[in-house]
């Protein structure tokens, strides 16, 4: 079954300019998500992942490229569109710590949302909207008037979820939700996206650097690397065959606890490479094991499709 | 901060867990207030002066303006707690009815630049770029002249009265308020509770009023505590030369400034008023202080 | 078996607070032997970094302080030492390194005048031998050597934390304490840097003590494991003991709690409710109101400590007879 196409990525490149020079921090990515299932975006610090989020949700304007959300460019939106869109997708932020105005309490943070889009206008129907959300995300009506400083990280971010739950959207780009977070505490969150999801159809868009978390919650996943995407495929063949070497390499990075299946570990040298005026050829040249000399230095590899719905950028696959 | 879970994290985690039994946030800085006897001194003092300020119709025992020809210069007796002055005026009453108008021009004047900096401050800080820039570079031509000398100037060319000595120390206090202000909003802005709020499609006078300015708060009320020391000395400083309060005001900085005529012969005129400077200042800094390290959270033990 | 070279005993630390007395770490036991990796598992206020503090005897005091116990480092009570002896023993016999490479470097100094300030602290040597030393320091955990004259902020992340292994290890230490060393840093550079402890745990044949709440890094370098919950050991053994026959409740539900990308689970099934204030800790076992196989017993008293096999402990009444039936 193919579901319709709800956020569609098209050469997105997002650009900084620095006294050193163009910083690429996202550099001509193409992706698209379905209606309902959930995308992972995964990469280590300063691979693009969490600026592209940000360019979703329109905290940041695109250098260039689009960003098409049911077909509508959400970057040139008419103010009345663009507060239906706003309403559509909303966002979780990694730090549950500084996403909550530590002056308002939890019911002044869920409310928010709706004084911003005026619903429920009448105070009954709101106290009773906000004990509703709040009952959804699995926090006790007990807490409606507590601060953010009075919870612990796990029930911050549960607030964050209700508020981003509050008006119904269609779309949440989940922005590292658990990587602050206790394990099991991390493991509650994530059971209850799992169940959020199923219960309002939700779509995700989950960025995590955690493939062993990314893979848990995510239908398909797309690996980044200094601003490029490097491969896109289902969560299942992504760890079966891993095409590019850079998600070779970093799937056997994740310590699994796990004694049985230990497996051969592929140790990158070097470091991430900054992505300020990065040179022609392929981003991952320099610690790559399986470079072709005379190709990757010069020409970067074009995305794609190996095998059906598998995207991969590397010369080896051409 | 990544840094969250080493070290003293275990010993900060306990107060935090006890707020949980409800207590607010007003409670939290209270406590932390309370704990330094230096700004329970300042907090006392202040009180104190400020009781002297509302009601000093029954505090003064004479009327500031009363003159009795015939008890001129005389010394602290229990009649003139603080003697009398060259008109036979009791300096304790003049010293008490001072009060009011030191309070009263210091808080204005600071009021009102905090109201006028803090909103050109919150502006600058917010939208950055070329209006930053622009509001910076106009303040760093103000801050470029010496305080006292710009009210010395807006004074003389006005004419001398208390209310312009107000307009004249407010403008003074105005670009160091927009910068303050500016910084704590350039801080805050970066926080992620911002973004927060822009996803949900604030706009951005709600961003700045509901979410900016609340938090940005806890500095400018330090300063202000500062600031309106400053003020009172400024406004004294003002009428000792003669451009502010006009006789008879019991102005302190003016009853120091014909108190030095007499010093010799009448060391309690300008004494007593110079003591009245002093205490509300000092009261002033210590409270302020004594805020500054309540208010940081960063402070908490 | 090695000779033993640390062995705490009944350690409590405790801080005061306005609101009441925290016990951190609340009378733990545990013992590496040398050339031993431990890995000290648990969540954040477990009091894992609190017990490091405690055998550096670096606790904040106030708010904290040691109030019972023992640490006996190869044959010494280390509570009994003056400052001045536990100073020498510190960064020489006993290193650490923190969790934040970022801020634990001083950004003034370049990295060679960090590391040769360590070694002239603890050894009489001379400049230049000094130098030497901090050279092949660098050269064990892969910095080249002109790097040296650099200043930290030229260093990335993974590259400073090297730098402080190099600068903890330039003493021949007998013992390394590792606060979550590679938590702030990526996946890739993880391993890389895992790799060099590994590497240079077998080369100086040095204990180590590695606190982590990532049991997979634990299960990359470590022999032993303690797992911490709320100032308590609750379990303690060897790394295929507790892997493969997880015993106490807690244990079990860690990892339940955690995705295995080999496997395919569609929910995890995670520990209820949340880890209790330290102020206001349950009475009995600490876990008990989150524990899913909870009898009466265990809110009477915390329970002692059963020896399931020579090398696997555990704290739980689950396993003591006549209550919770034979051991498994």
């Amino acid at each position: 079954m193919m579901q319709e196409k709800l956020l569609e990525v098209e050469n997105l490149q997002k650009i900084f300019s620095t006294p050193r020079g163009d910083l690429h921090a996202v550099d001509n990515i193409n992706f698209f998500v379905r209606e309902g299932e959930t995308l992972g975006l995964v990469g280590e610090s300063g691979c693009g992942k969490s600026t592209t989020g940000r360019m979703i949700v329109r905290l940041s304007p695109p250098t260039s490229g689009r960003i098409l959300f049911q077909g509508q460019d959400v970057h040139s939106l008419k103010k009345k569109q663009l507060k239906e869109i706003r309403r559509n997708i909303q966002m979780v932020f990694q730090d549950p710590f500084s996403s909550l105005n530590p002056r308002m309490s939890v019911s002044d943070l869920i409310k928010e949302s709706f004084d911003i889009h005026r619903v429920f206008r009448k105070e009954k129907e709101r106290e009773e909207k906000v004990l509703e959300i709040m009952e959804v995300v699995g926090l006790s009506p007990r807490l409606v008037n507590s601060y953010p400083h009075e919870l612990d990280g796990g029930r911050r971010q549960r607030v964050g979820i209700a508020r981003a739950i509050a008006l119904n959207p269609k779309c949440i780009v989940l922005d590292e939700p658990v990587s602050a977070l206790d394990v099991s505490v991390q493991a509650q969150i994530l059971n209850l996206l799992d169940r959020l999801q199923e219960e309002f159809q939700l779509t995700y868009l989950f960025i995590a650097h955690d493939l062993s978390v990314v893979k848990h919650v995510s239908d398909r996943i797309a690996v980044m690397y200094v601003g490029k995407i490097v491969e896109l495929t289902d969560y299942k063949t992504i760890f079966k065959e891993p095409l590019h070497p850079y998600s070779r390499a970093l799937i056997s990075a994740i310590p699994t606890p796990n004694l049985r299946k230990k497996k051969e570990r592929i140790i990158l040298e070097g470091d991430v490479p900054s992505p300020i005026n990065p040179g022609p050829g392929c981003r991952f040249f320099p610690r790559c094991r399986e470079r072709i000399d005379s190709i990757c230095k010069e020409k970067e590899p074009e995305m794609r499709e190996v095998k059906p719905g598998h995207f991969v950028a590397c010369h080896r696959e051409e | 901060m990544a840094s969250k879970a080493s070290g003293q994290s275990v010993a900060v985690a306990a107060p935090e867990a006890k707020k949980k039994k409800k207590r607010s946030q007003r409670a939290e800085v209270w406590r932390r207030f309370k704990k330094s006897k230096t700004a329970l001194i300042g907090f006392g003092l202040l009180a104190l002066v400020l009781i002297t300020a509302i009601f000093a119709d029954q505090i003064a025992p004479h009327p500031y303006d009363g003159m009795n020809l015939m008890v001129r210069r005389q010394p602290p007796s229990a009649e003139y707690l603080m003697g009398t002055d060259q008109m036979g005026r009791c300096v304790f009453s003049r010293v008490v009815y001072g009060t009011r108008i030191s309070l009263v021009v210091g808080f204005f004047a600071v009021l009102i630049s905090a109201i006028v900096g803090g909103t050109i401050g919150a502006i600058s800080g917010f939208y950055g770029d070329r209006i930053d820039n622009l509001i910076m570079r106009i303040i760093d031509v103000i801050l470029s002249i010496p305080p006292i000398l710009l009210a010395i100037a807006i004074v003389s060319a006005f004419g001398g009265s208390l209310v312009n000595v107000m307009i004249a120390i407010a403008i003074g206090y105005t670009p160091r308020f927009a910068r303050v202000v500016r910084g704590s909003v350039m801080t805050i802005k970066e926080d992620e509770f911002v973004d927060a709020a822009r996803v949900l499609g604030a706009s951005d006078v709600r961003i700045i009023s509901k979410h900016i300015m609340p938090n940005a708060l806890a500095p400018v009320i330090v300063q202000g505590t500062l600031f309106v020391a400053m003020a009172i000395l400024q406004a004294a400083g003002l009428s000792f030369i003669g451009l502010g309060a006009q006789p008879p005001t019991p102005e302190w900085g003016a009853m120091l400034s014909t108190g030095q005529n007499y010093i010799r012969d009448a060391w309690w005129m300008s004494v007593f008023p110079g003591l009245a400077i002093a205490v509300t200042v000092l009261s002033l800094n210590l409270l302020g202080d004594g805020l500054r390290d309540a208010l940081d959270p960063r402070l908490k033990t | 078996m090695g000779k033993k070279l640390l062995e705490i005993k009944g350690l409590k630390v405790h801080y005061i607070t306005d609101d009441g007395t925290v016990p951190a770490v609340d009378g733990i036991d545990m013992e590496i032997e040398e050339g031993e990796s431990l890995g000290l598992v648990g969540e954040t206020g477990a009091g894992k970094t609190t017990t490091a503090l405690g055998v550096m005897n670096l606790v904040p005091d106030p708010p904290g302080e040691i109030v019972d116990g023992e640490i006996i480092f190869n044959g010494e009570n280390l509570r009994e030492k003056s400052r001045e002896a536990y100073r020498k023993i510190r960064g020489n016999k006993i290193s650490m390194i923190f969790q934040d490479p970022m801020t634990s470097l001083n950004p003034v100094y370049t990295v060679f005048d960090q590391l040769e300030e360590v070694i002239k602290l603890h050894q009489k040597v001379s400049s230049s031998e000094a130098l030497q030393r901090a050279k092949e320091m660098l050269a064990k955990v892969g910095i080249p050597e002109e790097r040296g004259e650099e200043y930290p902020h030229q260093f990335s992340g993974g590259m400073k934390q090297r730098v402080l292994i190099a600068i903890a290890l330039a003493c021949n230490p007998a013992l390394l304490i590792a606060d979550e060393p590679t938590t702030a840093l990526d996946v890739t550079i993880q391993a890389q840097v895992l790799e060099v402890m590994k590497d240079l745990k077998k080369q100086f044949n040095m204990a180590m003590i590695l606190i982590t709440h990532d049991l997979g890094v634990v299960s990359e370098i470590c022999e032993k494991v303690a797992i911490m919950y709320a100032g308590k050991i609750v379990e303690f053994a060897d790394l295929e003991s507790l892997f493969t026959k997880p015993s106490h409740p807690y244990t079990v539900g860690l990892f339940n709690s955690i995705p295995d990308p080999e496997e395919d689970v569609t929910e995890l099934t995670p520990i209820k409710g949340l880890i209790p204030e330290p102020t206001e800790l349950p009475p009995g076992c600490v876990f008990h109101p989150r524990c899913p196989d909870v009898m009466e017993v265990c809110k009477g008293s915390f329970p002692e400590t059963v020896e399931l096999s020579p090398t696997h402990r555990v704290a739980c009444y689950k396993y003591h007879e006549g209550i919770g039936g034979e051991p498994k």
